[in-house]
Order: structure tokens, then sequence, then C-alpha cells
């Protein structure tokens, strides 16, 4: 099975996505964002690169396909202020699972 | 217990044969939870270790990207990879553990990473193509691993919850109603013989 991959997320980072062949689209709006992966997931994308700081506001989209097969939502970094909401998804993925937080500190 | 249960043989053997297949269930869903739980352990360390170190290479990629295109003036840089000759998707397999099915990419590519002519752009932002163009395949790893992960957590919650209700809520309830209808059952059977033996004392004292 043969699915396209897509980048959601500010205008500057999509260049980059745009040139390796990746269909982009750059949002603005977190609302926009949020519109865009329903339709991007119903559409059939498989990966979904999101950047972080509008990954960190959709998280209840993203947890919405967190459980499906496809589309594979990959949060990238973005250039603004770092926020470590991958690792957080992360972590709670394993509190859910094991109960505790074996994550190790570096 | 279960509520209103006849206290008849029948029940009893059919009690017996439930009880015996929810423990059989149960042996089966813990050694599932088990090994889901050992898999998980064994990949999560990997799965962070990697997207840390992809954050990291990710933006100094980034960072040389628009320093590059800041370079060229924002108009043109846009103009430059207006037209992408490159295509890329990934191909999906399906690949099964431990009855959690997890997707696998594996990238296919077409065309040249860089659609431009060498004139009117700078070397910078053919470095910075260049380096994420290799690099795109590790994300692609990263998004296969974390979801992975994700799909393993559910399963294993859900696997947990089974186990639970099994262990503590179906196979109790199960062994109390056998007790009690064998102690119904042998209840009776007392009760039967006591009135028998004075059945007899009666039809003898005649």
């Amino acid at each position: 099975m043969k699915t396209k991959i897509a980048a959601i997320g500010e205008n500057d980072i999509m260049l980059i996505f745009k040139a390796i062949g990746v269909d982009v689209f750059p949002v603005s709006e977190v609302d926009e964002a949020a519109v865009k992966i329903k339709h991007l997931a119903a559409e059939g994308y498989g990966i979904i690169f999101v950047t972080e700081t509008i990954a960190a506001k959709l998280d209840f989209i993203i947890k919405e396909y967190s459980d499906k097969f496809l589309p594979s939502i990959v949060v990238i970094p973005g250039l603004g202020k770092r926020n470590d909401y991958a690792i957080q998804r992360l972590r709670s993925a394993i509190i859910k699972a094991v109960g505790v937080d074996v994550i190790t500190e570096q | 217990m279960i509520e209103n249960i006849s206290a008849t043989r029948m029940e009893l053997l059919r009690l017996k044969r439930r009880l015996k297949l929810a423990q059989r269930g149960h042996k089966l869903l813990k050694d599932k939870q088990d090994e889901l739980m050992s898999q998980l352990l064994a990949i999560i360390d990997e799965v962070k270790n990697l997207r840390l170190s992809i954050e990291r290479k990710f933006q100094s990629i980034l960072f040389e990207f628009i320093l590059a295109s800041a370079k060229m003036g924002p108009s043109q840089a846009e103009e430059a990879l207006l037209l992408p000759t490159k295509k890329i998707s990934v191909s999906v397999k399906k690949k099964n553990l431990m009855s959690v099915r997890v997707p696998l990419f594996e990238k296919e590519v077409e065309g040249n990473i860089i659609p431009y002519g060498y004139l009117n752009t700078s070397s910078g932002m053919d470095a910075a193509l260049i380096k994420f163009n290799k690099f795109i395949e590790s994300l692609f790893n990263l998004a296969e691993k974390e979801k992975s992960v994700q799909l393993m957590a559910d399963e294993i919650e859900e696997t947990r919850r089974r186990v639970n209700s099994l262990e503590y809520k179906l196979i109790p309830n199960l062994t109390e109603s056998i007790k009690y209808i064998t102690m119904k059952l042998d209840e009776t059977e007392r009760s039967s013989i006591v009135r028998l033996m004075k059945i007899k004392d009666i039809i003898r004292g005649h």
C-alpha cells in the first residue's frame, strides 16, 4: 500500500519539506491546523509531520489518531521556543501501559 | 456470585466448563501481556534516544536552511523551491507484533533533490537540502517506532483490563457459584437420605 506524506506548520519550515517532495500545508492559525489534520487523515495520508508549537495546542486531535493504524503523526521541532511535547506524549503512553514512568532521565 | 442460579447438576457442569475456559483464557492473556510489556520496554529507550538525536539534527539542518533562504531573500527562496522535482512517498506494510498491527514504512523517491538552477541560489541552500534529503529517512523511522509504541501501549492497557476482569471478577464469581451449587446439592442429598431413613423407620413400626 502506498501512502502520501504531509507536513503542517509555519511557512518557513514548510519550504524545506516542499523541496523534498512532501505535500505541505502552511497554516498560521491553530483552528486551521485542526481542520487540516482531520482532512488529511481522512484523505489517507500515511505520515503527517506537525510542528511542535501547533501540536502542543492540538493534543486532543493527535490523541484521536494515536490508536489508529494510520496516519502516524510525527511531531517535529519548530523554530520558536522549544517544548518537549513529543517526549511528554511518549511518557504518557508508557505510564498508561506500565503504570509507572520508566523513561530514564539523561 | 452469579445471581438467580438454579442449583442443578446440569448447571454445575456448565459452570465447571466455563471456569476451565476462563482460566485458560486468563493464562493466555497474561502471557500476552507479559510479552508485550517486555517488547515495549525493549524499544522504549531506543525510541526516546532516536527522538532526541533527530530533534537536534533537524534543528541544525533547519537553521542552516533558514539562514540560506534568508540570504537569498524570501521571495527568491520560495521561487526556487516552487516546483519540486523530487517526489517522495512511502509504502506501508503491516507487521504483526503479538496481534498488534504496526506499520512499517519504506520510502519511495523519484527525481532529484535540487529543483533549481545554480545561478540565483546560494550553496548553503544546496548543502542544507542534501543533508535533509539524507535525514528524511530517519524521520520515517521515527514515525514507525513512535506509532508502534503508541499502539503497543494501547494494546497493553486493553489486555491488562481483560486479565484483571477475568482474574478478579469472572473467575471468583464462577468458583463461588460452583461452591454454592455443590453445597446445595450435597444438602439435598443428605436431607433425602434422612427422609428415607425416617420413612423406613415408620414402615418398620407397623
